[in-house]
């Protein structure tokens, strides 16, 4: 019913938009006194084990609306509040008091994805171009929809801490135009994501142009196994696609093994200039090559030359990658001083800033930062596990203290076959807002290894990089930022720092409440400083309201299952870094317990006894699914089969991935690939979109023995092959004629030349594609009487059953929930 | 005794050629009983021997020569030195008095023997400052490159490249230009640049195609290879250097490692090539200002250091850096280095502190303004000079053993080597030069190069005349040989042995080789003592050898009277007192370390020049130039004058002579005679300059010249401004000088030596 009444005046709101008049805006006149008493969502109850299997599709709904009091937003605009991709609440009826908080057992956070795609043309944020942009005095907040105007407008409300802000000259005037403007249509005030274009007063230097240093490892391994040469092939075709709008984007290369190898890319007018012949046929002058094996105190051997324009330079850089392969075809240096090198390469970028993008196959076995093959396979699954997840070297962590300072991201692409010690790695990606992606055993001659990371470092390259950016969340008084989660730099307690601003990754933030608030509903704004790719100063500005509420069944009710779920994996993450993966699984566990506890305890009375039913508020009953799937994850699964590189890998993904991917990465998509609707796997008649097939519960009693099925959990999927397929199908999908014959392993499918087989390649194909994450899912095809171990691999993803030794179905776990509550 | 065929024959000038058969009385001389050695002077009829020499049995191990008494029916010989009694080897057994092998002939006393051993590859290590003005690199690049094509196929070249930091260029590597490059203010031990390029573990480059060095072949297919597989990399790398591109603010110098470049050249080659023989060629355009060996700071407030700053030690980075070279050229000897300096810039570049790398090792030192100069490429070309066989004119890696008969001992040696401290019981306990021992290193060796061996008699107590044996002394002087083999050079010369008072004694004084052999002396002793000690030193010995030799009655001076062979000694003496070696204060410390290395270099005819500069003198009425008095008495206004002090070559046209030509009448065909009048010193110049290395700096100038001055400053100022006389020769020049005249300095001479007591 509410929806329908915000519908209306929103409606109305369109129809009267003009010319500011002095007053208030049109439509939203009556709003502002209103203030009436507004219906917040209701609690349901849902019998857990009565509804089983849960009923998974309500992974994919929207969250709890928000209800807000009529008028809130100052110019009725029902969009402002619309966007929850850009930033959910773990509870969308905020608690008024901090002991009501507690009470509760909930946790209070918001999830923040500044970015929902990976580059601008695929998102559509309107930008406020005028640099007038009005803020608060003393709270610096951003003027946005929830602001109050007062004094026939001269004035402004601030809706965070109340103080009243003269309206900039200049905020009805259109200076592009020449003219005077309708502010109510300022996109400001209309929306809860909008980009200000930011005048000089908001950089503490020009933007500096985009810098990416490669430090590719040149060691035995990396030669042998292709990455090499693939990376720089894959640099050399990416080169167009890196972000270059006007021409100053810079690129440097450094190679890495016992020794530091810089590249001096000459630009071609040096030569010319000697030369003097004019039209010599685009000979590029060669790239040449300077080794300082000084790797406990590297320097640099030039000061130009070595980070060169990509515009100006691109013959010469394109020769260089050209030649990398063969420079050190020859080598038989096992050794790897990638600290050293990236040291080096900070020292190259460091006055601009940048990202320094490591790709390597080699533990750093001598340098600064040198680590030791530490994995002990007898340690997995015992309480030794949680130390082979922390750092190992201090230089990791404190290193990324002087890329931040010097606006440097450090990311990581490993590739090793051996271990490679990701914990201690990654912790350069975590602390300098960069990130880690592992390609475990990867080896080139394999097509599907190399054309992964191809797909995958060619979307990276051409991601629209923000710089020099910081984060800052503002809230009303009595509201206050407490914890951090993601990869940045803290710089302060509530400034989160990131030199380069990738645009794939969520961040969350604890939210605590220090004072009761008496406010209806509470504003949230994250703002995000920054600078573009193309050179512009902006700031993102994402701001919701929220109601509140003194009871504790309207949080309940309005809480999100997501976003806590988003919540608790950064928790758990967190956990398993301090203390390893028992004190995440018992982190999430006892967090779990606690809501069953106050929900039973607090809000249903009625339900005592030992054979009480489990119960728990329907907008959360997808939680406990979600918790035991996390707790029978990768990450945190209790196991000794999975190498700590696996898990370290697992993690940096769990507290970073968006909750779209976080939520698949948990609880994958499965598909039933026989049974599926006669439209799945074929354009949509409408949109043209790609038709995927309903997911099914994860679960093996649905994988039926002549079926043929697909899991996906965003970073890998598997195509399952029971063992009575029939010949038909063996024969549509994969061209052959028996199951021995279908090819398993990581493949991809044939093109055949029937519609099955088509529509199965179109469902992998839609699966895989993206605009917001560079992932590209490795296909891997499991027979059911296949090898063993792909088998259970495959398997360890059907998590309503017992995976490994975190020994209890689904259906076990609830049950053992409820006999604990109930004991 | 003709000193000149001797020195012809065996490359030998003895001071004495009759030696005071007593210690007591050989120690009367003044001079001290010692030669002049050219051990690689070049012969054309010297007997290159294809097989390995007889030596005397240990310790002795003299090489058997023309002086031994050979048994030849007993197949036998005695050894002059030892007395011992040795066995001819079979392959003697024919050898009759009409048939007698080389080295006994009487007429063999220097003889080369070709030993069975090969030597290395020689090995050209380039190290190429780049912090050059466009103009200097240009010409330093091309000069290199051009220089390739003189170094023999099979030699091994490398190249470091220096300025901020130092760079070992890979030349080895195909894919692209590579270099390894060192920070240019860290001290790099030789295992450091072993680890830092790689030289200890297997980088999997390719094996060289040919070996000669196992120990060595990663550097030897990496950093140093043979001139004809590397000379296009090479060539393309010397191409592409550009300038040091570390910037350099207006008030300051630029970053210039030099001594760490220095530092990782000798490091390189002592860990992949030691003793194998080879040169580092540092070619520096500035002072070292960073780093181990910096001589000054890079801000250009700061001056380079003076003479009066090194003597009165307040020259801030002198005597570290001095120390550090010295430590250089102490691993360079170790490992049979040499190291060779060209500087091309008007500045300093540090020679003084670097002085011990060239004058340890036998390299080059060449000091020229620029890169662009014709003494720098001349100089740089003719080190480069091949022998009759095509063979470059430089030995490697030498030792030099001095074996004296029973009757003499060794003090030491002057000259570019080390001590071997090779003690036996030849050596003196005195000490003069580098003494303690009877045999030297040289890392490098050339025809021109000379050292002087000092020598001192054993016998404490005379025996009786007429039973008294002549003294031997057999040079030992074992080399790589350019073509690649080991060769030895053996001189073996006989002195007589007289009672004291002997008058032969007197008569076999060279005054020549005693000039310069007390030049060498004084030089030497100025490493360590004060420039006032050493000439009143000077003095005092030029006072005794008069009072001891001359004939006067005491306290007449007038009375004071030499004989032939000592009549020129004084003159010498005194050009010595006036000349760069000690007087240093008009020099810069890089010049001096110059004129005294070359002096320490050079043979007897060309050191005679740099103490007593040749002035000819040319005129119409003569048909042959003559040669004149160093003196201002010698300037006339129709005479050309050419004077050569081996560093500088001047033409100097009188007033007249200038005058006339600047009217061209040497263009007018009745004035031929006086065009040739105009020629004939430039062509004697061509002459000059044949041999001459490094290449003089030529100076042609007339009367009231601005570089006039370089001919005044040599003069004997007999016409000084001070003169009383008031009466010099019409139309001789007046030399402005606070200096004594020849005149004066031989009347005080003559009263001192005949004074009753000095
Ligand atoms: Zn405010
Ligand atoms: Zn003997």
């Amino acid at each position: 019913g509410y929806q329908g009444l915000t519908n209306q005046m929103g409606n109305l709101n369109i129809g009267g938009g003009g010319a500011y008049q002095g007053g208030a805006p049109p439509g939203a006149a009556g709003g502002a006194h209103m203030a009436a008493p507004t219906q917040l969502n209701q609690i349901y109850n849902t019998d857990l084990l009565q509804n089983f299997p849960p009923p998974i599709s309500d992974l994919t709904l929207p969250p709890p609306p928000v209800i807000l009091p009529p008028g809130s937003s100052v110019t009725g605009n029902p969009d402002p509040n619309a966007d929850s991709e850009f930033m959910r609440c773990t509870l969308n009826t905020v608690p008024t008091s901090s002991s009501l908080l507690k009470k509760s057992k909930l946790p209070f956070a918001l999830v923040i994805r500044p970015y929902t795609a990976l580059r601008d043309a695929d998102e559509n944020v309107p930008t406020v171009a005028d640099t007038t942009i009005a803020r608060c005095r003393r709270c610096r907040s951003y003027i946005n929809p929830y602001v109050v105007f007062l004094e026939g407008g001269a004035r402004w409300r601030c809706n965070m801490c109340n103080l009243t802000n003269d309206v900039p000259s200049g905020f009805d005037y259109d200076a592009v135009a020449n003219k005077p403007r309708d502010r109510w249509s300022r996109a400001e005030l209309n929306h809860s994501v909008v980009e200000f274009v930011a005048p000089a007063e908001y950089m503490v230097r020009p933007p500096q142009p985009l810098v990416y240093v490669f430090v590719l490892d040149v060691s035995v391994h990396s030669v042998k196994n292709g990455l090499l040469a693939t990376a720089a092939r894959t640099i050399k075709e990416s080169l167009s696609r890196i972000p270059n709008v006007d021409n100053r984007t810079r690129v440097g290369f450094l190679a890495v093994d016992s020794s530091l190898h810089y590249f001096a890319i000459p630009r071609k007018e040096d030569v010319a200039e000697g030369e003097g012949e004019e039209g010599e046929e685009n000979e590029w002058p060669e790239p040449r090559m300077m080794v300082v094996s000084d790797i406990d105190d590297p320097f640099l051997p030039m000061p130009t030359d070595l980070l060169v324009n990509l515009s100006q330079c691109k013959g010469g850089i394109e020769k260089l990658l050209d030649s990398l392969q063969s420079m050190f075809a020859h080598t038989v240096n096992p050794a790897s001083a990638l600290g050293s090198a990236v040291v080096a390469a900070h020292k190259l970028i460091a006055n601009i800033g940048g990202k320094i993008v490591c790709l390597t196959s080699t533990l750093p076995n001598v340098g600064q930062g040198k680590l030791e093959v530490r994995d002990d396979k007898k340690a997995l699954g015992t309480s030794r596990e949680g130390q082979m997840l922390q750092t190992a070297s201090t230089f990791y962590k404190s290193f990324a203290v002087e890329c931040s300072k010097t606006q440097v991201t450090v990311d990581m692409f490993l590739f090793s076959s051996h271990y490679q010690d990701v914990a201690s790695l990654s912790n350069l990606p975590r602390f300098s807002a960069g990130q880690t992606y592992f390609y475990p055993g990867w080896i080139a001659s394999n097509p599907e290894d190399a054309n992964k990371f191809a797909l995958e470092f060619s979307e990276y390259l051409s991601q629209e990089l923000a710089t020099e950016a910081v984060l800052r969340v503002r809230s009303c008084d009595g509201i206050r930022m407490s914890a951090f989660y993601g990869n940045f730099f803290s710089r302060s307690s509530d400034l989160c720092s990131f030199s380069t601003f990738p645009r794939d990754q969520s961040y969350v933030i604890e939210v605590n409440i220090e004072e009761t608030i008496v406010k209806p509903w509470v504003t949230f704004q994250a703002a995000i400083l920054h600078s573009t790719a193309s050179g512009e100063r902006r700031i993102r500005v994402i701001t919701r309201a929220f109601p509140t509420s003194a009871l504790l069944q309207d949080i309940y009710a309005s809480a999100d299952q997501i976003a806590i779920t988003t919540y608790l994996a950064n928790k758990a993450v967190e956990k398993a870094l301090q203390k390893g993966p028992q004190d995440a699984r018992d982190l999430l566990m006892n967090r779990l317990n606690e809501m069953f506890t106050c929900y039973k305890k607090d809000l249903m009375t009625t339900n005592v006894g030992a054979s009480a039913p489990l119960q728990f508020c329907t907008n959360l009953r997808m939680l406990p699914l979600l918790v035991n799937a996390l707790i029978k994850h990768i990450g945190f699964r209790k196991t000794s089969q999975i190498p700590s590189d696996l898990r370290s890998a697992a993690l940096c993904l769990l507290s970073t991935l968006p909750d779209k991917y976080l939520i698949q990465y948990i609880y994958p998509n499965f598909y039933n690939l026989i049974f599926m609707p006669d439209e799945a796997g074929l354009p949509d008649a409408e949109t043209g979109q790609i038709v995927m097939p309903p997911c099914t519960n994860l679960s093996g009693e649905h994988l039926i023995s002549h079926g043929l099925f697909l899991i996906d959990d965003g970073q890998v999927m598997f195509l399952w092959v029971g063992r009575d397929a029939q010949p038909a199908l063996l024969q549509d999908v994969f061209g052959v004629s028996s199951i021995t014959e279908v090819p398993t392993g990581k493949t991809e499918l044939p093109v055949l030349d029937n519609q099955f087989n088509e529509r199965i390649r179109n469902i992998i194909s839609k699966a895989r594609e993206k605009t917001d994450a560079i992932t590209y899912q490795h296909l891997y095809v499991v027979r059911e009487d296949g090898e063993p171990a792909l088998r259970l691999w495959a398997t360890t993803h059907l998590v309503e059953d017992r995976v490994e030794q975190s020994g209890v179905t689904y259906h076990q776990f609830l049950t053992s929930i409820r006999e604990k509550l109930n004991s | 005794m003709d000193f000149e065929e001797f020195e012809e024959k065996d490359g030998v000038r003895f001071s004495w050629n009759c030696i005071p058969s007593t210690r007591i009385e050989a120690s009367r001389t003044v001079v001290p009983i010692s030669a002049l050695y050219t051990p690689l002077k070049e012969k054309p009829n010297l007997p290159v021997l294809q097989y390995e020499p007889i030596a005397c049995r240990p310790p002795c191990r003299a090489v058997l020569n023309s002086f031994c008494q050979v048994d030849l029916r007993a197949r036998a010989w005695v050894c002059p030195f030892c007395l011992s009694r040795n066995q001819l080897p079979p392959q003697y057994r024919d050898i009759t008095p009409e048939n007698l092998p080389h080295e006994l002939r009487p007429e063999c006393t220097t003889v080369e023997y070709v030993l069975s051993r090969p030597a290395p590859n020689p090995i050209f290590l380039f190290v190429v400052d780049t912090c050059l003005d466009a103009e200097n690199l240009t010409a330093l690049k091309d000069h290199l490159v051009a220089t390739l094509s003189l170094i023999p196929e099979n030699a091994l070249v490398g190249l470091i490249t220096f300025g901020a930091m130092a760079q070992v260029h890979e030349i080895g590597y195909r894919e692209c230009g590579k270099s390894f490059v060192f920070r240019g203010n860290r001290d790099y031990t030789a295992k450091q640049v072993q680890e830092q390029l790689g030289l200890n573990q297997p980088i999997g480059h390719r094996v060289p195609q040919q070996g000669g060095h196992p120990q060595a072949q990663g550097a030897a297919a990496r950093f140093l290879l043979p001139l004809q597989n590397a000379e296009f990399a090479l060539t393309n790398v010397l191409e592409g250097l550009q300038k040091d591109p570390w910037p350099v603010a207006a008030d300051r110098r630029p970053i210039r490692c030099t001594g760490v470049a220095l530092g990782i050249a000798l490091g390189l080659l002592e860990t992949s090539f030691p003793n194998c023989g080879a040169r580092v060629m540092l070619f520096a355009g500035g002072a070292p200002t960073e780093g181990p060996g910096m001589i000054v700071g890079p801000e250009l407030k700061e001056p380079i250091r003076s003479h009066h700053e090194i003597e009165k030690d307040t020259a801030k980075h002198s005597k570290a850096a001095t120390k550090f070279y010295e430590g250089l050229a102490k691993r360079a000897t170790t490992h049979g280095q040499a190291v060779d300096i060209f500087a091309g810039c008007y500045d300093q570049i540090g020679m003084h502190e670097m002085r011990s790398l060239p004058n340890s090792t036998g390299g080059a030192l060449v000091l020229c303004d620029a890169f662009s100069t014709s003494i720098f490429k001349s100089s740089l070309t003719k080190m480069f000079a091949r022998d009759a066989n095509n063979f470059l004119q430089m030995g490697f890696n030498a030792t030099f053993d001095v074996v004296p008969s029973k009757e003499l001992k060794v003090s030491g040696l002057i000259g570019h080597a080390v001590s071997m401290n090779k003690k036996n019981p030849s050596v003196a306990d005195t000490e003069i030069g580098i003494g303690q021992t009877s045999s030297w290193k040289m890392c490098s060796i050339t025809p021109a190069h000379t050292y002087a061996t000092f020598f001192e008699v054993a016998q404490q107590q005379g025996t009786p005349a007429g039973q008294i044996p002549p003294g031997y002394v057999q040079f030992l002087t074992h080399y790589h040989h350019s073509s690649t083999q080991q060769r030895l050079r053996v001189t073996t010369v006989a002195k007589a042995l007289v009672p004291g008072g002997d008058p032969h004694i007197a008569s076999s004084f060279d005054q020549e080789a005693a000039a310069v052999l007390m030049t060498r002396i004084a030089i030497f002793k100025s490493e360590t003592e004060d420039g006032n000690d050493i000439m009143r030193w000077t003095d005092k010995m030029l006072i005794r050898l008069c009072q001891k030799f001359a004939d006067y009655r005491k306290d007449d001076a007038s009375s004071f009277r030499l004989a032939h062979n000592f009549s020129l000694y004084p003159q010498f003496m005194f050009h010595l007192r006036r000349s760069q070696f000690l007087q240093v204060f008009n020099n810069s410390p890089d010049e001096t370390a110059f004129y005294r290395h070359c002096l320490n270099r050079e043979n007897l005819n060309n050191s005679l020049i740099m103490i007593q500069p040749t002035l000819l003198s040319y005129s119409l009425e003569q048909e042959q130039p003559v040669p004149v008095l160093l003196d201002s008495v010698s300037i006339k206004p129709d005479h050309i004058l050419l004077l050569d002090t081996f560093f500088h070559i001047l033409i100097f046209h009188g007033e007249t002579i200038a005058n006339w030509r600047n009217q061209g009448y040497q263009e007018k065909e009745e004035y031929a005679n006086f065009a040739e009048l105009l020629q004939a010193p430039r062509m004697e110049v061509q002459d000059l300059l044949v041999d001459r290395f490094p290449l003089p700096r030529f100076i042609d100038t007339d009367a009231g010249g601005s570089q006039a001055r370089f001919l005044l400053s040599k003069l004997n100022p007999s016409n000084t401004h001070q003169s009383d006389s008031g009466y010099g020769t019409p139309g001789s020049a007046v030399v402005l000088t606070d200096d004594v005249s020849l005149q004066t300095f031989m009347s005080h001479l003559q009263k001192l030596s005949v004074a009753a007591s000095s």
